[in-house]
């Protein structure tokens, strides 16, 4: 069991006692980090200020100009299509006094002109006029006073940031975690492209409830979800037993990523997305559909559905519809959910209406589904306004010392579908980061980011 | 540069309908609100024709050269985006006393106000815009309100009612959804 504690620079906080917070070989973890308010602090800046962020689809910013407005945490960003083809991100804040170069969510711009004092920015964030620049800034060097830039990669689709300089590259990062990713996004010739509109709801809860639940929790399935499952059964469609259904949970080897899934009986995987979206879409033909997937994907990924998969710390996919989703966080007790959809570039128009239909009714702030999820997360969250409930530990044992290599044809650190041996991989992930002190913008000295 | 929209929308409507048929369509809309609050959503359900669409779209913040694509568009992603079969599994998923977001259930009150009507090309169909706003408290202290316009179509039918609905366009003055879930009706 490792015992840590960090003391942060004294000015800006208290000591903050992470001993103990998680135990994996006892089991248990202790609520105090999803409430406590020092060490959210230390999360924005071990945890998201080092990992790669989820920012955009490559589809939704197309044309050079598209911008798309996000968050990293809960810095505000804007991703650009460069002319050259490529992507910058870079903070929403003007280098003069703060404010945001881009107030809009999403569009095509020539430019980002600050509405407080007139400071424009190119499409690359370089700083390229001042008002009154002779009189008011004579001899400025704007080359220097550009908007902070973060480092973005791409991987299949999926635009990604940190402003880690020191991360691995994106595919390592990812690593072993790749096999079950391409599930998603590499299940058809062409890949994926966002469908468009993106959902954004408030959720009173931390970001590790969400992150967590579809990095490993296929368990609470059967009980929050019982009511959209059992209004759905039809003769047709006749409900599945979930304790006959084969599954299975992965945990990356590194990294804190983490997935699981079933085994879809034959003939199963679009039936139950066809019953969830309430009928079939006319010309829609699932079978050419789950034939294409297999066919592309080429081994037992074939036969995969109800995916569940988390990329550490805050992206997760729900394949069962086909939503994509970044867990943004708002302070210990809060996330904003910020939700699109994902389908097969090479999909018919049929399919791709069945997709967004069956997203948009299942998992959405609307959805039968996910309407559910906020209800539990929110609940978990009030009790830990309660000093006795922070201090009482939860029980995260579930599958421990019941992992298995290479198993069922599925490879890497296999458990089965009901398992927390995921989860314990995310929190692992977010122990080692949050007890090493190396690397952060505080060690780099790095509060300042002068002008080079 | 972009003109603002202020004088397009300053018309008022054609023809204004009678006093008896606003009072009547009126009346039908805190009918259908008095079901929801209520909780006699089957009933509500009753309400809505098999041909009805149920939709309410996103909502963004655009610039002055983009301010058409505000709304989010039919073949994007929609808060709801509903069929008379999608509603009536909803209305399944709550009879079944496990949809845990609305068991026990929340308390409602829907407002309706600013009703505007025009007749429609077919003599019994009618759109009528109105506001409304949505209080919802539930649990312990959990609040919502909710403001916007819905956008509906009547058709006039022998029932109880006199109405059925068609269609209903919900315009939430939101982008950002203030509320953990939307497991109630518009």
């Amino acid at each position: 069991m490792m015992t840590v504690i960090i003391r942060r620079n004294e000015k800006r906080s208290p000591n903050v006692d992470l001993s103990d917070v998680f135990d994996e070989q006892a089991g248990t973890i202790s609520p105090v980090i999803y409430s406590d308010p020092d060490i959210y602090q230390m999360e924005l800046e071990r945890i998201f200020s080092r990992s790669w962020l989820f920012i955009a689809h490559e589809t939704h910013i197309p044309k050079a100009g598209d911008y798309f407005s996000t968050y990293m945490a809960e810095d505000p960003v804007i991703a650009v299509r460069q002319k050259d083809g490529g992507v910058r991100v870079f903070l929403n804040q003007c280098r003069h006094r703060g404010m945001k170069i881009c107030r809009t969510d999403s569009g095509n711009a020539k430019a980002f002109t600050c509405t407080y004092h007139g400071w424009a920015y190119d499409i690359g964030g370089n700083l390229v006029q001042v008002p009154l620049e002779e009189q008011s800034f004579p001899g400025l060097d704007k080359s220097k006073w550009g908007a902070r830039q973060a480092r973005v990669e791409s991987y299949k689709g999926l635009i990604f940031a940190t402003w880690n300089e020191e991360a691995p590259a994106l595919a390592e990062y990812l690593g072993d975690f790749r096999y079950y990713l391409d599930t998603v996004l590499d299940a058809s010739e062409g890949g994926t492209e966002a469908i468009g509109g993106i959902v954004k709801w408030i959720i009173p809860c931390n970001w590790k409830f969400a992150a967590e639940q579809f990095c490993s929790d296929m368990y609470h399935g059967t009980m929050s979800h019982t009511s959209p499952i059992t209004a759905a059964i039809t003769e047709e469609f006749p409900a599945l037993d979930p304790t006959a259904l084969s599954g299975f949970q992965f945990r990356a080897s590194n990294g804190g990523h983490g997935t699981g899934f079933f085994e879809a009986p034959a003939g199963t995987s679009w039936g139950f997305r066809i019953v969830q979206a309430a009928g079939l879409v006319e010309g829609f033909d699932p079978e050419a559909a789950h034939s294409r997937q297999a066919a592309h994907l080429g081994d037992k990924r074939g036969t995969i559905f109800s995916q569940h998969l988390s990329i550490f710390p805050n992206f997760s996919v729900f394949n069962g519809a086909s939503t994509a989703r970044v867990w943004h966080p708002r302070g210990p007790n809060e996330i904003e959910v910020w939700a699109f959809g994902l389908v097969d570039k090479a999909a018919s128009d049929a399919e791709k209406e069945q997709v967004r239909l069956m997203t948009l009714r299942t998992f959405s702030a609307a959805g039968t589904w996910e309407q559910d999820d906020g209800e539990n997360w929110v609940e978990v969250q009030r009790v830990l306004r309660g000093h006795e409930a922070r201090q009482t530990k939860f029980n995260i044992q579930m599958g421990a010392g019941a992992t298995r290599n290479e198993g069922a044809d599925f490879p890497g650190t296999i458990s089965n579908a009901y398992a927390e041996e995921a989860a314990r991989g995310l929190y692992a992930q977010w122990f080692k980061l949050m007890s090493d002190e190396e690397g952060t913008s505080s060690k780099r000295g790095a509060y300042v980011h002068a002008a080079e | 540069m972009p003109q603002n929209n202020v004088a397009t929308n300053t018309q008022l409507p054609k023809a204004i309908v009678s006093p008896e048929l606003q009072q009547e369509i009126e009346q039908f809309l805190y009918f259908e609100a008095s079901l929801l609050d209520d909780h006699l959503i089957a009933d509500w359900m009753s309400l809505m024709a098999a041909d009805i669409r149920y939709f309410m779209p996103l909502r963004t913040n655009r610039g002055p050269r983009e301010r058409d694509r505000e709304f989010s568009g039919s073949r994007d992603i929609a808060y709801f985006d509903e069929s008379k079969a999608s509603l009536d599994l909803r209305l399944r998923k709550l009879q079944t006393g496990l949809a845990w977001a609305e068991e026990p259930p929340s308390r409602t009150r829907h407002m309706v106000t600013n009703v505007r009507i025009t007749a429609l090309a077919n003599p019994t169909e009618y759109e009528v815009k109105s506001a409304f706003l949505l209080y919802r408290n539930r649990a312990e202290t959990q609040t919502d309100i909710f403001a916007g316009e819905r956008i509906d179509g009547l058709r006039r039918i022998e029932s109880v009612a006199g109405f059925e609905i068609f269609k209903r366009h919900i315009h939430l003055d939101q982008s950002t959804l203030l509320a953990n879930n939307l497991s109630i009706f518009f």
